[in-house]
């Protein structure tokens, strides 16, 4: 087996910091994100009420005319 | 039987193989210091070994991995630690070296090798930002919010 290379320490200390770096940027990007998303799901929730009420209210008319 | 070889070779390459010396592929040292015959012959070592029976399943898993994690380790803990406090200031001693190399237009004497090798390891270095940003994020694909 080929013995295991012995890494600079440049390598190291970049490989590692680059690892921190990246997760204290996920988490950051997460936490930001996420707030939006769920504003984002109540307008949806919202608007999905107000359009199922205007469906209610254009089947009903729809069938007042249709059947009486 | 085509199909059955490609699909156990995909397979098999990600993971018979992936414990067996995953860093040694990752640290760009450590494969190229490797000769390609050798790496050659372990890969078809593999795909031979897949051929002959299908993946290890329950108990078998841990005798099976136990030689391979042993390999993992025994790379993992010379080229995979983290630097020690005192190596930090050698670190930054190397990159005020690279700058200076570059000042003096020493860079520009580089053959294309060792280019091409230090690009190698500078982009290993910047994949590990993606790892860490995939573990603060909490998912592999995307963000689950």
């Amino acid at each position: 087996m080929v013995p295991p290379v012995a890494v600079s320490p440049l390598i190291k200390t970049a490989r590692y910091s680059a690892l921190i770096a990246g997760i204290i940027y996920g988490k950051r990007r997460y936490d930001h994100l996420k707030p939006i998303a769920a504003e984002e799901r109540r307008i949806e929730e919202e608007e999905k009420k107000v359009r199922e009420e205007q469906e209610r209210i254009a089947k009903q008319l729809a069938e007042d005319s249709i059947l009486k | 039987m085509v199909v059955r070889c490609t699909l156990s070779a995909v397979g098999l390459l990600s993971t018979l193989y992936g414990p067996t010396c995953l860093y040694a592929w990752l640290t760009v040292p450590g494969l190229l210091k490797r000769r390609w015959l050798d790496v050659l012959e372990d890969l078809l070592a593999d795909l031979d070994r897949g051929m002959q029976h299908s993946m290890p399943a329950g108990g078998a898993a841990v005798t099976y991995s136990k030689p391979r994690l042993a390999n993992f380790w025994y790379y993992a803990r010379v080229e995979l630690v983290p630097p020690a406090p005192a190596e930090i200031p050698k670190a930054i001693e190397g990159a005020t070296n690279i700058i200076k190399g570059f000042q003096t237009g020493r860079l520009g004497q580089t053959t294309v090798k060792d280019a091409l090798r230090n690009g190698l390891v500078a982009t290993e270095v910047l994949m590990w930002f993606y790892i860490g940003e995939c573990i603060g994020k909490g998912g592999i694909v995307g963000y689950n919010v």
